[in-house]
C-alpha cells in the first residue's frame, strides 16, 4: 500500500458519531456490537455525521481479506477505495490493518470497515481471534502463483475452524490481467470454489477486473441478511455473482 | 522586489520535497507546520549537536550514566546516531567479538524458500524512499536483501518475519552499513525485544496484553470501551509493537524513539503507545461502536502532537506516569501464563 494515500484516504478516519441502535428489533447498544451472535458488530447509527458527507452510514459490516504474502489484498482494496492502481507502490502489510468505504447498496448506505491482513504464516496466529468477528471474508491467490493456489485448502481450513459458520465467503483469483505469467487456470479455481461450495471470480486489481463487483456482491449480501424486507425477495450471491461476473477474456471488460 | 517574491514563495516551495532520509513527502503533507516547528527543532539540533560532540570528544564508547541517558532521551544527533546505537545495543562488542562472521553468513548456501520469502517483500519496502528505488545507486535493496539473508540463516528460529524489512531498512538508512545493520538487528531481536518475530508470536501477543492491563491502570475509560465494544487490542496495535512505530508516527519521531530504546530497552514501547492513548483519551472515548473506536486509533497518529518529536518525547516521560522494568516484567509474565493457558 502506498504510505502516501494510507495517511491521505479523506474517508478512513472519523467515523459518525451517532448512538447505537438497531433499526429492525430495538436491541439497543452494547450488545449489537460484539456480542456472538452471527451478525456481531453490525452497528445502525441514528444520526448521520455532519463532518464529512460520504461518512454516513446506515450499517456497517466487517470484511476480512485473507491469502497468502504477496497475492494481491492491500492492491485489490486499494483498487477498490481509491480507484487506483500503482504498480510498485505498495509496501507489504504487516498484522492487521483496515479501511473504510461506504456504498449505497439498494439506498441503504453501507460502510464495509476492510480488514487487510499479513499473509505470512505466522501471522494468523495473530489475527485468527478476529475471523469470528467478520461477517465476510475474501479470501485471496494469485493466478501466476501455483503455491498461493495450492494454499487455499489450509486458509480453507483455518477459516472453518475460526470463523462463524455463517460468515460470507468468496475466493477470488488475482491478478487476472498477468496472461503470460498464469499459471493457474480459471477452470481451476472455479473447480475447487465448487467443491467447496463458495462463489468464485477472477480479479485484478491493475485493470480492475471484477474489483467493485466482488465488494459490491458482498455487500448486497450483507445487507439482504440484515436487513431483509418480507416481501423482497432473497439475494442469491452465487447468481448474482455469476451473472455480473466479466470474465478477463478480450472481448468483454 | 526580491523580498515581495520571498514573500510570495510558500513553505511548499522552500521545504525540500524529499526529506533527509530520502523519503519522498507524502501529497497531503503540511509544510506550513513543519516549516514553523523546524524553525525551533533546528535551534535543537545545533545545540544538541555541540553538546554531544563534547561528550564525545572524539571518543568511540559512551559510558551509561545519568547525564547520557538524559542526552539521548533528549536525541542523538544524527552524525551520531549509529555510534550510539552501536555501543548502548552491544552491537559494537558483538560484531567486535565475531569478525568475518557476517561475511560467512552471506557466502554460505542460502536456504532457497527463505529467499523467496525475502524476495516477496524487497519492492515492497519503503518504495516511497529513494534509495530504495532500482534505479538508485547504491540501491539499499541490495543491502536490505543481505542484511534479512543474513540474520535469517543466523537465527533460524525467527528466520524472516514481515516487519523486520521496515526495521532493517531504518537501520540501514542510519549506519549506512551493511554489518553494522545485521548487528544491530541482532541486537534488537536477540535482546532488546521480547520474542516477536518468532513463528509463535508469543512476545507479540504478550506485549499486546500487557499495554491492555496498563491501560487498565492508567487510563481505564480507554480500557473499558474498548472491553465494552469488545475492540481486542491486536487490532488496533499489532503494527505498532511489530514494526517499532515505523510507518505509524513520523520518521523523525521514530528515531528519536529508537534512540531511547536502544538505550533503555523495549519498555520505552508501551511508553509511547500509553502517551499516544492517554492523550487522546477523550477523543478516543468518542467512539461510539467497533469501528468508529477502530477510525479514532487511526487518528491519534498524525498531527501536529506526534510530529513535533522533542515535545513528544518529552510527554512520553511524563503523560504514562510511571513505569518500572519490574511492573513491565511482572506484566509480561502473568500475560504470558494467561495466552500460553488458553492456547493449550
Amino acid at each position: 500500500m502506498s504510505r502516501k494515500r494510507a495517511v491521505k484516504s479523506k474517508t478512513s478516519t472519523a467515523a459518525p458519531t451517532a448512538a447505537l441502535h438497531s433499526k429492525e428489533n430495538g436491541n439497543a447498544g452494547k450488545g449489537t456490537a460484539g456480542s456472538d451472535a452471527p451478525l456481531n458488530g453490525v452497528v445502525y447509527p441514528s444520526r448521520p455525521s455532519l463532518s464529512n458527507s460520504s461518512e454516513f452510514y446506515d450499517i456497517a459490516f466487517k470484511v476480512m481479506l485473507v491469502g497468502d504474502s504477496g497475492v494481491g489484498k492491500t492492491c485489490l482494496l486499494v483498487r477498490f477505495k481509491d480507484g487506483a492502481f500503482l504498480a510498485g507502490s505498495f509496501i507489504s502489510t504487516v498484522g492487521i490493518d483496515f479501511r473504510n468505504k461506504v456504498l449505497n447498496i439498494d439506498g441503504v448506505k453501507v460502510k464495509l470497515q476492510i480488514w487487510d491482513t499479513a499473509g505470512q504464516e505466522r501471522f494468523r496466529s495473530v489475527t485468527h481471534a478476529y475471523y469470528r468477528d467478520a461477517h465476510a471474508l475474501l479470501l485471496l491467490y494469485d493466478v501466476t502463483n501455483k503455491t498461493s493456489f495450492d494454499n487455499i485448502q489450509a486458509w480453507l481450513t483455518e477459516i472453518h475452524e475460526y470463523a462463524q459458520q455463517d460468515v460470507v465467503l468468496m475466493l477470488l483469483g488475482n491478478k487476472a490481467d498477468a496472461t503470460h505469467e498464469r499459471v493457474v487456470k480459471r477452470e481451476e479455481g472455479e473447480k475447487l470454489a465448487k467443491e467447496f461450495g463458495v462463489p468464485f471470480m477472477e480479479t485484478s486489481a491493475k485493470t480492475g477486473l471484477n474489483v467493485d463487483l466482488a465488494f459490491l456482491a458482498v455487500a448486497k449480501e450483507l445487507k439482504h441478511r440484515s436487513m431483509r424486507n418480507p416481501n423482497e425477495p432473497t439475494f442469491k450471491l452465487h447468481d448474482y455473482v455469476n451473472k455480473e461476473m466479466k470474465s478477463s477474456g478480450c472481448c468483454k471488460s | 522586489r526580491g523580498e515581495a517574491d520571498r514573500s510570495r514563495t510558500t513553505a511548499k516551495d522552500r521545504v525540500q520535497r524529499i526529506d533527509p532520509y530520502g523519503f519522498e513527502r507524502s501529497e497531503d503533507f503540511d509544510y506550513d507546520s513543519y516549516e514553523e516547528f523546524m524553525s525551533t527543532y533546528l535551534q535543537i539540533l545545533t545545540r544538541r549537536s555541540i553538546k554531544w560532540s563534547k561528550l564525545l570528544q572524539g571518543k568511540s564508547n559512551v559510558e551509561r550514566n545519568l547525564k547520557v541517558k538524559r542526552y539521548v532521551r533528549k536525541g542523538i544527533p544524527n552524525e551520531h546516531r549509529s555510534l550510539i546505537w552501536m555501543t548502548a545495543s552491544g552491537a559494537q562488542e558483538q560484531m567486535e567479538k565475531n569478525p568475518g562472521y557476517y561475511r560467512k553468513l552471506l557466502e554460505a548456501e542460502h536456504d532457497a524458500k527463505l529467499v523467496d520469502t525475502i524476495k516477496t517483500d524487497l519492492n515492497r519496502t519503503f518504495p516511497d524512499n529513494i534509495q530504495f528505488r532500482k534505479t538508485a545507486e547504491p540501491c539499499l535493496q541490495h543491502a536490505l536483501f543481505n542484511v534479512l539473508v543474513a540474520y535469517g540463516h543466523h537465527n533460524k528460529n525467527v528466520g524472516y518475519c514481515q516487519g523486520m524489512n521496515f526495521i532493517t531498512g531504518y537501520l540501514i538508512i542510519v549506519t549506512k552499513d551493511e554489518e553494522k545493520s545485521f548487528w544491530l538487528l541482532e541486537a534488537l531481536l536477540g535482546r532488546i525485544l521480547p520474542d516477536y518475530y518468532t513463528p509463535a508470536m508469543l512476545g507479540l501477543k504478550t506485549d499486546q496484553e500487557v499495554l491492555g492491563e496498563l491501560v487498565r491502570l492508567k487510563v481505564p475509560a480507554v480500557s473499558q470501551i474498548m472491553v465494552q465494544h469488545n475492540v481486542m487490542w491486536t487490532l488496533v496495535v499489532s503494527r505498532w509493537f511489530i514494526c517499532l512505530f515505523i510507518d505509524i508516527l513520523p520518521v523523525e519521531t521514530v528515531l528519536r524513539i529508537w534512540d531511547c530504546m536502544f538505550y533503555e530497552g523495549s519498555k520505552i514501547i508501551f511508553r509511547v503507545a500509553l502517551t499516544l492513548i492517554k492523550h487522546n483519551q477523550a477523543l478516543i472515548l468518542q467512539g461510539k461502536n467497533f469501528p468508529d473506536i477502530c477510525d479514532k486509533f487511526k487518528e491519534i497518529i498524525h498531527g501536529a502532537f506526534v510530529e513535533d518529536c522533542h515535545a513528544f518525547m518529552q510527554k512520553i516521560f511524563t503523560e504514562p506516569g510511571s513505569l518500572s522494568m519490574t511492573t513491565v516484567n511482572k506484566l509480561r509474565e502473568m500475560c504470558r501464563a494467561r495466552i500460553l493457558s488458553q492456547e493449550q
